[in-house]
């Protein structure tokens, strides 16, 4: 006799049917990639052809194997890599696997139960928690700005960068990493992992606008109220990258910045956000204070992302 | 009864505070002089848990629903990290054994044991998958994402229903890795064949 309930009313059963199914519907999607030694690593099909995963898991560009979660093997090319956001996104035009579908937007709220899931080998591997915070603006180390990282209280394994994460629905939410925070558990989210893939299809690499100069905060004081300044600190220009758009459009060493596009600057990261909107080709106006007069400049960035950091 | 009450995680709730007092009834904790564990009732005064638990020569008593039994160790299994206990006078319900090898990953399990001096604490985690014997390729490893303590070991790794599919016995790379029923069933019919003949 045991008074736990053994029909499938009984509410533990349910939900766990309920995840192991999400679980056997994500391995639908999961390919294993193999471009590293020890264990292959783990890839989500996001499109038609596109597979999406971890771009520190994926030693090798050019083409690599991808075992298809019917077991058998297709070839895929490297596209294209994000330092900032560690993807990889391979193609492989006989991959022939439907695409993950996408949870919808609630599922990735703070407190949502997720599973992360894997396939470190021929079987998928699944660890199971929830979304324990979202960071937004979270800047990588490569000063790129990341909304939508998803914090996660779960257990992370061997081949769960890479790999999706999981709604209880099947769907996915994100791409999971565990490089991001020292080893902790986090994953991308899925509009996030779009808009860097839309870029690497398009491009191979992630567009990052450079002016080549060097910045540090500095406090104004009074000479912010005697300039009619909205706030009292700026940018002064510590060094200048001989020959790139800042140098030739005429900023110099010394150079107070404190506005660009008729936004005021006040810390780096302001002039990466500002930068990172203008689009291909395009100038901005850069607000700078020299010799006690206030001028602007216009500057054309240039592209740097293909290059290496 | 107010809807509130028969809500999903109402029923959810329910269900598993039943689940532990069923399992508060099958697992034993397991003392000696230098720790112990937990340890699963197997019928007829034998209970299993593991080796570790139960250091060779060490004086062994067994924790039953509040009152302390006398126990001795029968069989171990090296191989296996598993020991039999026999414990005259201890009795509670039978666990339903579960072969490992039907288990989903994703599937809800429950862990109970005393962990750090806990007694009988329910935890509760997925299947993360099964391991298998490179060498023989038999059924090995029964791996969680569930967490586990010292206190853990020797204790119950159950489904939904409360079938027994493992027995918790260690924690690597942060997973539960379990010993399955199964193995342990196995080892105690070698181990009571032995003794009877």
């Amino acid at each position: 006799m045991s008074p736990v309930d053994q029909s499938s009313s009984n509410a533990l059963a349910e939900l766990s049917s309920k995840l192991s199914d999400a679980v056997e519907r994500a391995a639908s999607y999961i390919v294993a990639i193999h471009a590293r030694r020890r264990i292959p690593s783990s890839g989500v099909v996001w499109r038609d052809g596109i597979i999406v995963s971890a771009s520190h898991t994926v030693r090798r560009d050019g083409t690599v194997r991808v075992t298809r979660p019917d077991g058998s093997d297709v070839e895929a090319t490297v596209v294209g890599r994000d330092a900032a956001t560690d993807l990889v996104v391979l193609s492989s035009d006989g991959l022939a696997v439907a695409p993950a579908p996408r949870a919808e937007p609630r599922a990735s709220a703070v407190g949502s139960l997720v599973l992360a899931v894997g396939r470190p080998g021929r079987s998928v591997s699944a660890s199971f928690g929830i979304v324990s915070a979202i960071a937004e603006g979270w800047r990588s180390e490569t000063g790129k700005r990341i909304d939508g990282l998803l914090r996660l209280d779960l257990a992370v394994y061997d081949g769960f960068s890479g790999g999706p994460l999981v709604a209880p629905s099947g769907a996915v939410v994100g791409i999971n990493n565990s490089a991001f925070a020292r080893g902790t558990a986090a994953a991308l989210s899925a509009p996030t992992v779009d808009s860097v893939i839309d870029e690497l299809l398009s491009r191979g690499h992630i567009r990052r606008p450079f002016i080549g100069v060097g910045v540090h905060p500095v406090a104004l004081g009074p000479v912010a109220r005697r300039y009619g300044l909205p706030h009292d600190v700026a940018l002064i220009v510590v060094s200048l990258a001989e020959g790139e758009p800042a140098d030739t459009a005429g900023i110099q060493l010394g150079d107070l910045l404190v506005g660009i596009a008729g936004r005021p600057l006040a810390r780096p990261s302001d002039l990466l956000d500002a930068l990172s909107t203008v689009a291909d080709g395009d100038s901005v106006d850069v607000t700078v204070l020299r010799g006690g007069t206030q001028q602007t400049i216009r500057v054309t960035p240039r592209d740097r992302g293909g290059q290496a950091e | 009864m107010s809807i509130l009450e028969t809500s999903f995680e109402h029923r959810f709730s329910a269900d598993a505070s039943s689940l532990t007092d069923l399992l508060t009834r099958a697992v034993v904790e397991v003392h000696t002089a230098r720790g112990g564990g937990a340890g699963i009732i197997w019928g007829g005064g034998l209970i299993v848990t593991n080796a570790h638990c139960v250091p060779r020569g060490a004086t062994l008593r067994v924790d039953s629903g509040g009152r302390m039994h006398d126990a001795d160790v029968i069989a171990y299994s090296g191989d296996h990290d598993l020991a039999l206990l026999h414990a005259p006078g201890v009795s509670g319900p039978l666990l339903e054994l579960r072969d490992a090898r039907s288990l989903r990953p994703g599937e809800i399990v429950f862990a109970h044991g005393h962990p750090l001096g806990m007694s009988h604490a329910l935890a509760m985690g997925a299947i993360h998958g099964v391991a298998n014997d490179p060498r023989t390729g038999e059924l090995r490893f029964v791996v969680a994402d569930v967490r586990l303590a010292p206190g853990n070991s020797g204790g119950a790794l159950v489904d939904a229903h409360g079938r027994l599919v493992g027995i918790n016995s260690m924690v690597v790379g942060g997973l539960g890795v379990a010993i399955p029923a199964i193995v342990a069933q196995g080892f105690v019919t070698r181990a009571t064949s032995l003794r009877a003949a």
